[in-house]
């Protein structure tokens, strides 16, 4: 790849701009079916982006017991993780991925580096509520990433059965072979894997019922409490990117289908299953449940999702080649 | 240019509220029936923050007692500028119920630049959403 090629992708397509404009659309979207689902009217979508604008005005606060490089640049940390995960994940139709052999190790993790970001900015305030907060975060983010590893080794596995390997790492042959064989969602044996996948998204994103570090009313907003102005920008853009990567993996996972050949149609394609899968799994979920204590959401990430996706495993094992 | 920025950014006003030794009448208005789901202020981009550093409005309630005054002085310092003071209720415009009592040292405006005030025991939900749609507008001069 051209270093112009790589800038262009980093910078405008599909990472920096269009992915910062689709994470705020997505957001405020969530926003306003979130308000419709509780018969309001709620804020206008392009809400988001002015509550970015607006906190670029305010002044910044550092706490004086902070670390102050430490707490001015971590969130930098998972801003540009993010980034880099945006580049990586294949839009079918549209953007081929970089085309590397093992590019979803690499994904999973660019994937924790958000919660990193949080946590280290979060120690570095020197607060206590923040280090309540830091504590949750890296309890929340141990529960889900388990049932998370065992769904992308089962569809690795699907994919390297049908070429011959025992597991094949790379989002593009994962893709091809579903354009080849039908996308994965309508494959009984993976709709375990699915529905695991769709409940470790709340948690990924930190919203109800797993919002826990983040709790407003027992810890006065956690890990985030410190940040003000430019920094607490950053760490909402954070959150929305990883939504962005979020469902763009699992549209990459499960159901990569194209419509026909044009660039434009596949995009709105793309962007409309991002939506859908934004509202079925993060807005209905957030707008029915209420918060979980830490224990019960450890004892339902190890018991529910993780469950799922061993079934699909031993499922995906027993249909392979041995 | 800096016209579009204060007219994009007023509609993202964010509250965070202060009880300043108050006796929760208005706390409860303020979290269960003024700026609730049912009113829908969120059209407005209003949320309520759980921390002060990510305030622009604040709503303040209750006479300041003595026991509170250095705390309310301390947390009205986290909160980034530009920002505007509401005082919620009569109590922090002149003392209200509890004005002779020997805990109140004075008025809110003696420690604290107040914007707005909203005046009632407890003030009527619409009346404190006026009181916030007034700060809205001063706030949008100060940015």
């Amino acid at each position: 790849m051209s270093i112009t090629k790589l800038a262009f992708n980093m910078l405008i397509f599909p990472g920096g701009l269009f992915a910062v404009v689709i994470s705020l659309l997505l957001m405020g979207i969530d926003r306003k079916i979130y308000a419709r689902l509780q018969r309001r009217v709620g804020p206008p979508i392009y809400q988001p982006f002015i509550d970015v604008i607006k906190l670029l005005q305010k002044e910044i606060l550092v706490p004086r017991s902070a670390n102050f490089i430490v707490f001015r640049l971590a969130p930098l940390l998972g801003f540009i993780g993010m980034l880099v995960a945006v580049v990586i994940i294949p839009i079918s139709g549209v953007y081929p991925g970089i085309d590397k052999s093992a590019d979803l190790l690499v994904l999973l993790y660019l994937l924790s580096t958000p919660a990193l970001a949080i946590m280290i900015g979060a120690s570095a305030s020197g607060s206590p509520y923040s280090a309540i907060g830091l504590s949750r975060e890296m309890m929340v983010t141990i529960a889900y990433e388990i049932p998370l590893l065992i769904v992308l080794l089962t569809i690795a596995m699907k994919t390297g059965m049908a070429g011959g390997n025992f597991a094949d790492f790379s989002l593009n042959h994962i893709v091809s072979f579903q354009q080849q064989n039908g996308s994965l969602i309508f494959n009984i044996t993976m709709l375990p894997a699915l529905l695991a996948y769709l409940c470790c998204i709340p948690g990924t994103i930190g919203v109800v019922p797993f919002d826990m570090p983040e709790a407003e009313t027992e810890i006065a907003e956690g890990p985030t409490l410190e940040y003000s102005g430019s920094g607490l920008a950053m760490l909402n853009l954070t959150g929305g990117l990883k939504v962005v990567v979020i469902s763009a993996l699992a549209v990459a996972l499960f159901f990569p289908s194209t419509l026909g050949g044009f660039w434009l149609v596949n995009l709105l394609w793309f962007i409309l299953k991002c939506i859908i899968l934004v509202t079925l799994s993060i807005t209905v979920v957030r707008a029915t449940r209420a918060r979980m204590r830490m224990d019960q959401a450890f004892k339902f990430y190890l018991i529910v999702p993780t469950g799922l996706a061993l079934v699909s495993l031993v499922l995906t094992l027993l249909s392979g080649k041995f | 240019m800096s016209n579009f920025i204060q007219n994009i950014g007023k509609k993202s006003p964010w509250l965070y509220r202060i009880n300043a030794g108050s006796c929760n009448g208005c706390d409860v208005e303020l979290a269960t029936t003024a700026l609730i789901p049912r009113y829908d202020v969120e059209r407005l981009g209003c949320k309520y923050c759980g921390s002060p550093n990510h305030a622009d409005i604040v709503l303040i309630t209750g006479p300041v007692t003595a026991g509170v005054k250095e705390k309310v002085m301390r947390v009205y310092d986290e909160i980034p500028d530009p920002k505007v003071v509401v005082a919620v209720g009569i109590c922090p415009i002149s003392g209200g119920l509890f004005r002779d009592s020997y805990a109140i040292e004075s008025t809110l405006d003696a420690f604290i630049p107040v914007d707005v005030n909203v005046p009632g025991c407890p003030p009527r939900p619409q009346a404190i959403i006026d009181g916030v749609a007034k700060a809205i507008e001063i706030w949008k001069e100060r940015l």
